[in-house]
């Protein structure tokens, strides 16, 4: 106990890190998810088959690999961006296939007969989707956007393997001098538990505040 | 028109895929922290080098029978059949696994436990439990090893939690940097440089205190980290001069500059309060000291790349926290 309090300066710093790279990596991702998952629903079959490609891509690919592929041979074709930012742009593209999948199956939930009087009514595609049919899909799929930004957050202590100094490197380092893994492991899970639950309870408020009564 | 609608209901048939997607995500959203100190070092490990240890082991001490106590954990070793050892798998000329024959594990470290094993069993029969460095106490403290041969740098803060025979080596940081950058010469030349180092290593610790301030990059493992310094994120690489050695041997484009500016003693890691096995293995180690055993372990593994004598081992107990 003692050695985590001593090291909380430290842990603290790594915890703001980690919820940095969450903030904008979630962000990005929401919005990146949203566009494929209208691009898997359009009615133009290259946008469709763009997007199915890029779904099963990140959805089939493990995360350490991307990471370690962008952190390690991007720079070999000229491209060196710093730590951070390649941290970020990866859990960005790798988050957004499961954002994507989620909201689809949110657009199955809306019924066939909004889209029918939306056309009627002379919206074109691109309006109806986004006035009619994304906003109701994704307020269906609250908790769904949820379990994903929780997994993102615990996807960030990847990071720790190409040299971000987040939550789980900060722990690393810290064990590094005092040589108490299990208090100070445990503390560093009870911070991701403490994130996550919280993303949880919010997503559960939200949810409630934005459901569609049927 | 017809055709818009049905692509704003694509098919009712993906409802289960999915379920099988959310369910995946939250499977993956689980395993969160993951450790990737384990990518395999091709090289450095000729079998060569697997006879020549052979030959040592030949010729190692075995413990008189009454040296292994009624009720202690070396009776309980041998009882077992085989010595439990915590040593890493990717560490050349340490303890580098062969990728061609997984059985054989050879270097420093490597064979030190084997000698050990040799010891207390007559045969070098080891089991290797590759540990994470951040779990090097807990292994030990809930007995799923016997001993820890793992480049373990002796602390005073780590004595709290294992007892440490040894000195059995002692080595130090230094510093790599690209072949070609004369910038970098000594340790001080490293202020306000990006320095890479290896995650959890005492590099993290020792580049602060003599630099305060070069920014520090750590990484996971030793080819990582190399690939970077090649790549240009980093200015310099410190890691302990060992591991350096054997990299710039196998890589041009990178250079070992000066000598070591730190010390480490590393011993071996035992069970917190085990007072007759500590001074067992310390027995152990001053008979392959006078026997030539250590020497000739050196030489088959660490003498391969270092330059000169094999050097004198350091003295059992010289160190806080042995």
């Amino acid at each position: 106990m003692e050695a985590l309090l001593d090291n909380a300066g430290p842990l603290l710093q790594g915890l703001l890190t980690t919820l940095w790279i969450a903030a904008v990596a979630g962000v990005g991702a929401l919005v990146l998810g949203v566009l494929v998952a209208a691009a898997r629903v359009s009615p133009v079959p290259v946008l469709r088959g763009v997007a199915f490609g890029y779904v099963q891509l990140f959805l089939n690919v493990p995360l350490l690999a991307l990471l370690v592929l962008f952190v390690f041979a991007l720079p070999d074709v000229g491209l060196l961006m710093p730590l951070a930012t390649t941290v970020v742009v990866v859990l960005v593209v790798y988050e957004a296939a499961y954002v994507a999948e989620a909201v689809r199956s949110g657009v199955n939930t809306v019924s066939l007969g909004q889209a029918e009087a939306a056309r009627a009514l002379g919206l074109t595609f691109v309006q109806s989707l986004r006035l009619v049919v994304l906003p109701q899909a994704v307020r269906a799929v609250v908790q769904p956007l949820g379990n994903v930004l929780i997994a993102l957050v615990m996807n960030t202590a990847l990071a720790a393997a190409v040299g971000v100094v987040e939550l789980t490197s900060a722990t690393n380092k810290v064990n590094l001098v005092e040589a108490q893994p299990i208090p100070i492991f445990a503390g560093a899970g009870v911070l991701y538990m403490l994130v996550a639950l919280t993303i949880g309870l919010l997503s559960g408020v939200v949810e409630r505040r934005v459901a569609i009564a049927r | 028109m017809s055709t818009t609608r049905s692509r704003l209901r694509p098919r009712a048939l993906v409802g289960p895929t999915i379920g099988a997607t959310v369910l995946a995500l939250a499977l993956t959203g689980c395993g969160g922290s993951s450790e990737s100190a384990s990518s395999a070092v091709p090289g450095a490990a000729p079998s060569s080098a697997a006879a020549a240890a052979q030959d040592v082991l030949a010729g190692a001490p075995v413990a008189d029978v009454a040296a292994i106590l009624p009720g202690s954990t070396m009776e309980r070793i041998k009882q077992r059949g085989e010595l439990v050892v915590a040593e890493a798998l990717d560490a050349p000329l340490l303890s580098q696994q062969d990728p061609a024959n997984p059985d054989q594990v050879t270097g420093f470290d490597a064979d030190m436990a084997k000698a050990l094993a040799t010891y207390i069993l007559g045969e070098p029969k080891v089991k290797i439990v590759p540990p994470a460095t951040e779990t090097r106490e807990a292994l030990l403290a809930n007995g799923t090893v016997d001993v820890v041969f793992n480049t373990y740098t002796i602390t005073p803060e780590r004595a709290e939690q294992v007892d440490f025979a040894g000195p059995y080596f002692s080595s130090g940081l230094s510093i790599a940097v690209k072949t070609g950058n004369t910038d970098i010469k000594t340790v001080d030349d490293l202020d306000g440089k990006k320095v890479i180092v290896g995650a959890n290593t005492p590099a993290v610790t020792a580049v602060p205190e003599k630099a305060p301030n070069a920014e520090i990059i750590t990484f996971g493992t030793d080819p990582q980290a190399v690939q970077a310094l090649t790549q240009g994120r980093g200015d310099a690489y410190v890691q302990d001069v060992t591991l350096l050695a054997s990299d710039a041997v196998s890589n041009k484009d990178i250079t070992v500059v000066g000598s070591p500016f730190t010390s480490e003693p590393y011993g071996i890691g035992l069970k917190h309060d085990d007072a007759q096995m500590k001074q067992f293995v310390n027995d152990w180690l001053e008979q392959i000291y006078a026997d030539g055993t250590w020497t000739k372990i050196w030489q088959n593994s660490l003498g391969t790349v270092v330059q000169g004598e094999a050097p004198t081992p350091p003295e059992i107990g010289s160190v806080p926290g042995s």
